[in-house]
């Protein structure tokens, strides 16, 4: 029954990565790419790893995957602003968009 | 096949994905992006290895993946700051 739970919330995190791999083909500029990046793929994140942590059970194991994620959910955002914020002091806006 | 091992399939599914993006993304900063968002899926993939084969030391390797993505890109972005905009 437990088990049952955890993969129902494998599934919506899955749903969420999909959704973010779509998103970082569906936008036309950076600046939304990067938001859809880092919302989406920080919360497909964190609920992948509650999945994981009701899988494990009470074990060592489960206080491992629980410090991963505390780790993973203070520095993903942090990258993610660090890479903002070099195209934006490089001069990038979004007028000098020419991809697709 | 088990629920796992297909949840392992769709991530490398989706890692395949996005390295379309970093491929043709138009600037350097779209290709950071994209490792950035690998370096999530990975660690996925080897926490999701480690509940398969029940072997906890894989979750060292995680947490040491975790961290040193976290410097690279960090180190990356401040090392193409403020040089020229490049559109090839």
């Amino acid at each position: 029954m437990i088990d049952l739970f955890a993969y129902l919330l494998m599934i919506i995190a899955l749903l969420f990565m999909a959704f973010g791999v779509i998103g970082l083909f569906r936008f036309k500029d950076f600046y939304s790419r990067i938001l859809i990046s880092s919302k989406i793929e920080t919360v497909g994140f964190l609920t992948a790893m509650i999945a994981f942590t009701i899988l494990s059970g009470i074990s060592f194991a489960a206080m491992k995957i629980l410090l991963i994620t505390l780790l993973v959910m203070i520095t993903n955002p942090l990258s993610t602003h660090a890479i903002a914020r070099s195209a934006f002091l490089s001069g990038y806006t979004i007028d000098q968009e020419t991809g697709p | 096949m088990t629920f796992l091992e297909a949840t392992l399939f769709v991530i490398a599914i989706y890692i395949a994905l996005v390295l379309v993006r970093v491929i043709l993304g138009p600037t350097i900063w779209d290709r950071l992006l994209g490792l950035n968002a690998i370096s999530a899926k990975i660690i996925m993939s080897i926490i999701i290895l480690s509940l398969i084969t029940n072997q906890p030391y894989l979750l060292d390797v995680a947490l040491v993946y975790a961290l040193l993505g976290f410097i690279g890109t960090v180190l990356i972005a401040r090392f193409i700051e403020k040089k020229e905009t490049s559109h090839d």
